[in-house]
């Protein structure tokens, strides 16, 4: 994985410990799931979007965005952050 | 599958369509809603729900808190009433329709209520600020109103009854009401005969892309609708989370209370009840009477009592 993937990743996971309620350095895993165990509410959806669109620079369709597509750390680098 | 029904054959049945998309019922198809409304009763009693029947209008205000009228402005239909001041009243008696038979409105008071959109709205409205001690079951019945792009008899219409059961409660509560109530819907479902896909959905918002809950029900499916003949949405199993606890001060344990929803389309069932079943109403499937307590898990045989 390159510099700037791993920095890309890293910074995904610091904008989720920096809104998530209830997540540590610790707790934070890459499985550890965000929307459905509440630790992302719904209207920090799009601010997530946003960040990952300026990450890989390049738009996200939203027209494409399916069920899980956000489920966790490990589905978002694949999804949008791939190596 | 094309699941619509033709409307002359319908009305052969007793329903009398409205082309402002409203439906007269009578005859056969009367007492089939009858018999599938008492159904639903039936499982909501299932669940000790408590049965409300609410008005007709819900506030504006209330409504707001809920960012409605930013998410669903395209939907909402209103009650309006002329200012009674006596010359307002004389002008507007004197042409009170346009060429067109549309009413030609002269000074009206102010607007400050909703036809329902939703039924369930009006339980969080109700109970509000309340404290809950355990998981509490409510069912309730509405005419619901939504300004639609087109309508069709039975199948989408401007006023259409929906029958909801609402569990109030902490997620896990509120979670394994919905999965529980879900697989009693499905009995139902195989009962009477209706195949549906569930399938994971969203609600009909405004500009989409532009709100954000519509993002997140997209990527974290929180609604999801049992789909018959490929194309007719006649129930819902929707996940709140605590969108309603926070807004309407609801608590349990401590903290906002968690909600979700079953939600039937009183008429979509009567169409699919046809489309499926055939116009012979004699063919028509009987509608339990009765479900096994909600408490019990969901692979419980299920006593059918016949008709209700």
């Amino acid at each position: 994985m390159t510099t700037l993937a791993t920095t890309a990743r890293e910074e995904v996971r610091n904008w989720v410990l920096l809104h998530a309620k209830d997540l540590s350095e610790a707790s934070l895993t890459d499985t550890t799931p965000l929307l459905e165990a509440r630790h992302i509410t719904s209207l920090l959806v799009p601010d997530l979007l946003l960040l990952l669109e300026s990450l890989r620079q390049e738009p996200i369709d939203l027209a494409n965005l399916k069920a899980g597509d956000l489920r966790d750390l490990r589905t978002i680098y694949a999804r949008f952050l791939p190596e | 599958m094309n699941s619509i029904v033709d409307v002359t054959a319908l009305n052969a049945l007793g329903l009398g369509w409205q082309e402002s998309g409203q439906s007269v019922l009578s005859g056969k198809l009367l007492e089939l809603e009858a018999r599938v409304d008492q159904s639903f009763v039936a499982l909501a009693r299932a669940w000790n729900a408590l049965e409300y029947r609410f008005p007709t209008f819900i506030s504006a205000v209330e409504l707001q808190k809920l960012d409605y009228f930013r998410s669903f402005p395209h939907l909402v239909s209103f009650p309006v009433s002329l200012d009674p001041e006596e010359a307002n009243l004389e002008h507007f008696a004197r042409e009170p329709l346009g060429p067109g038979g549309e009413v030609q409105l002269t000074k009206t008071r102010p607007v400050r209520e909703v036809l329902t959109p939703a039924a369930c709205y009006h339980i969080y409205i109700h109970e509000q600020s309340r404290s809950f001690d355990r998981p509490r079951y409510y069912t309730t019945r509405n005419t619901c109103f939504r300004r639609e792009q087109y309508y069709e008899p039975l199948r989408r219409q401007w006023g259409f009854n929906m029958r909801e059961i609402v569990c109030v409660g902490t997620l896990d509560e509120v979670k394994s009401f919905l999965t529980a109530c879900s697989a009693q819907v499905d009995t139902l479902l195989s009962a009477v005969g209706l195949e549906v896909a569930w399938t994971a959905a969203t609600d009909p918002f405004f500009q989409p892309s532009k709100n954000a809950k519509y993002i997140a029900q997209r990527v974290n499916p929180t609604k999801t609708e049992a789909i018959f003949g490929g194309d007719l949405a006649i129930a819902s199993v929707n996940l709140h989370q605590d969108h309603f606890g926070h807004t309407f001060g609801l608590s349990r344990q401590g903290a906002p209370s968690f909600s979700g929803c079953v939600a039937f389309g009183i008429e979509r069932w009567l169409h699919a009840v046809v489309a499926q079943h055939g116009l012979d109403a004699n063919r028509w499937p009987s509608f339990p009477a009765s479900f096994p307590k909600g408490a019990r898990t969901a692979s419980a045989p299920v006593a059918l009592a016949g008709d209700a």
